[in-house]
């Protein structure tokens, strides 16, 4: 009997593939030299954390005790992070809008009563909601207007339908610059609703998808989003026409009814997804600088709370109750309020 | 004969309600909360309306399960919001309003959580130099129920309210009128509506039968009749776990069946839900107030 070498790689083929099923998807982000900023609660404080890809190497970038960050939006050069500062207790909080060098140095506040920043293609503007009313509401769409702070001069100017937006939140610049995508919940005529409004007009399309939290592809092709409090999807969307439309959802991330999945976001070559995961609760009030709320709202305590990675690449629905590590990267672990990830690419080293 | 003893008696009481003022109230023009209800605006311009104490059957042996058993209550005075809270009231002290219909600021709040309709409490209670009543530091805010702040009505307050000395299931007689009362089901269009617009119950209050459903204090416990305490209760402990906060009255979505005044019903919270969509929730106040301070109130 003749021996063909063929027969037995044909033979091996199955273990093979089993073995690439069974890869640990962190493996993968082990060779990604893009970043992930978040927020954390440590030392009974709010501080903005950086990670490489795999979660490895965390660093806290803020280190101040006595004021609280959150939101972290890295600019899409990746040279700088947005992001809020809470000073001040009860509704007596003021909330004010930072931006810093994506090493945490030279940070500078460019507005109060600001919150929920997104950053301009062109990294030279961050888009910015004022809050709804002088007072402080914890609740994520107490806004009122929408306002645009030039980097470079620190101007502030209104949205041209500056007037008509009220209780937007999470907004999200699309990369080709037309629209900024934004959930409205009791505004502007809207129930609740994913809106796409006009930068430069007084355009606004209502997407129709359900639920919450936008965050558009950095290659313009995809929008991601929660359609609830345990899913998040990601469609296909044409983002460069005048009547923007949203395909079918390609991919359904789901959990089980105790557990919550937020703020998704994507990686710079929009590959990845990295997302909030943990219990249901409504903050704790014993720890300084947080409120009661939802868990998942910017400033409320969201106790064993970790941010997850999944691949971008696949279709259907993952379930992350039976997915497997090659499935998911655990990327953080303590549990400690880790939240509001923002994916960036480092500048190269001059 | 007997029917029209009790519209004459109502009709004395509605007058004595609507008496306008003339000058500046004074102990000696201000209405006595014991002759009846005897409506009065507070210091942030809301009107509102003293409640005298009384006794009353609580609960209908007749109702659903979770109603019986019929008991007595005694109620201390009190003195209930005239109308629902609205997205107008929400604004003035600076909370966002969370409504689904907000084309008006006078029509009701809905979608508000529980413990947002008890932070709208406090804050209208700091406004007017009132010691608020809830403790917003402990998980549930509980509510010092001695304080002269705003808070939610107890369920036993709500309904004594509502019946406004009646026994039957609506305080005005038989479900054939609710439509001149409230808005529900059958004449709502599917939406709420600017408050006030229908008639009042006999001690002066709106919309208690429809437009929104309003959140009370209390733990919602279907059993809870058989061991309430017989003088101002305040509800059953919080079980911990998947508690409910009881909601009373009809709303734009209710049958005639679930407008009575004695009808429970219990309400998760929303405490955890960034977005609450129940479009039925909303609330309104009430507060003590003792006879010297009422007695400085402006009457309206």
């Amino acid at each position: 009997m003749k021996f063909n070498p063929l027969s037995l790689v044909l033979a091996a083929l199955p273990f093979c593939a089993n073995a690439f099923a069974a890869e640990p998807l962190v493996n993968q982000l082990k060779t990604q030299t893009a970043k992930i900023v978040y927020e954390t609660y440590i030392n009974n404080n709010w501080e903005l954390m950086l990670m490489n890809a795999d979660g490895s190497n965390p660093v806290n970038l803020t280190q101040s005790p006595t004021v609280h960050e959150h939101y972290p939006q890295v600019s899409p050069d990746g040279t700088k992070i947005a992001f809020s500062v809470d000073t001040g207790e009860g509704r007596d909080t003021v909330r004010s809008l930072w931006v810093m060098d994506s090493d945490g140095k030279n940070r500078r506040k460019l507005a109060d009563g600001a919150r929920e920043p997104f950053w301009a293609p062109d990294s030279k503007t961050i888009g910015f909601l004022p809050q709804e009313f002088a007072k402080f509401a914890v609740i994520d769409y107490s806004t009122k207007g929408m306002s645009f702070c030039d980097l470079a001069t620190g101007k502030i100017q209104p949205h041209p339908n500056s007037e008509k937006l009220h209780h937007l939140y999470n907004p999200t610049w699309a990369p080709n610059g037309k629209w900024i995508a934004a959930t409205v919940h009791a505004g502007m005529g809207f129930d609740h609703a994913i809106l796409l409004i006009e930068r430069n007009g007084t355009n606004i399309f209502n997407t129709g998808i359900p639920g919450c939290r936008p965050c558009i592809s950095p290659d313009g092709k995809e929008i991601a989003w929660g359609p609830g409090d345990h899913e998040i999807a990601t469609a296909p969307v044409d983002l460069d026409s005048d009547h923007p439309t949203v395909g079918p959802r390609r991919l359904r991330i789901t959990t089980n009814k105790e557990t919550k999945i937020y703020h998704v976001d994507w990686s710079p070559k929009s590959d990845f997804l990295s997302i909030s995961r943990g219990p249901e609760s409504d903050g704790d009030l014993t720890k300084p600088g947080t409120f009661q709320s939802a868990c998942e709202i910017v400033g409320v305590y969201a106790k064993d709370w970790n941010i997850i990675a999944v691949s971008a690449k696949r279709n259907g629905v993952l379930d992350l109750n039976s997915a497997t590590d090659a499935d998911v990267a655990q990327l953080t672990k303590d549990g400690s309020s880790n939240k509001e990830s923002d994916w960036f690419q480092p500048p190269a080293k001059k | 004969m007997k029917n029209l003893l009790i519209a004459l008696l109502a009709a004395l009481l509605l007058s004595a309600c609507g008496k306008a003022p003339t000058s500046e109230p004074t102990a000696a023009t201000a209405p006595v909360k014991s002759d009846g209800p005897a409506e009065f605006v507070t210091a942030s311009g809301i009107e509102m309306v003293l409640l005298p104490a009384g006794e009353f059957t609580m609960g209908a042996d007749s109702g659903n399960p979770d109603e019986a058993p019929a008991h007595r209550v005694k109620i201390s005075s009190f003195a209930m919001d005239k109308f629902e809270v609205t997205g107008e009231m929400m604004s003035k002290v600076q909370l966002p309003n969370p409504s689904h219909w907000s084309d008006s600021p006078k029509k009701p709040v809905e979608r508000i959580r529980w413990r947002d309709a008890k932070q709208f409490c406090n804050e209208r209670s700091t406004a007017e130099g009132l010691k608020p009543c809830y403790n917003e530091k402990t998980p549930d805010w509980d509510c010092d129920y001695s304080a002269s702040g705003y808070r939610l009505p107890t369920e036993a307050e709500w309904e004594y309210a509502c019946r406004a000395g009646a026994k039957e299931a609506y305080d005005f007689g038989t479900p054939d009128k609710l439509r001149q009362f409230g808005w529900v089901a059958e004449n709502s269009e599917e939406k709420t509506h600017v408050v006030g617009q229908k008639k009042p119950n006999r001690w002066g209050l709106h919309d208690l039968y429809g437009n929104v459903s309003e959140w009370c204090e209390d733990v919602y416990d279907p059993a809870y009749y058989k061991t309430s305490p017989a003088q101002d209760p305040t509800g059953p402990p919080n079980p911990g776990k998947d508690v409910q906060r009881v909601m009373r009255g009809g709303s734009w979505k209710s049958t005639p069946e679930m407008a009575r005044a004695t009808f429970r019903t219990g309400q998760k919270t929303g405490n955890t839900d960034a977005c609450f969509y129940t479009d039925y929730c909303g609330f309104r106040c009430v507060r003590r107030i003792a006879p010297e301070e009422f007695a400085k109130l402006k009457p309206k």
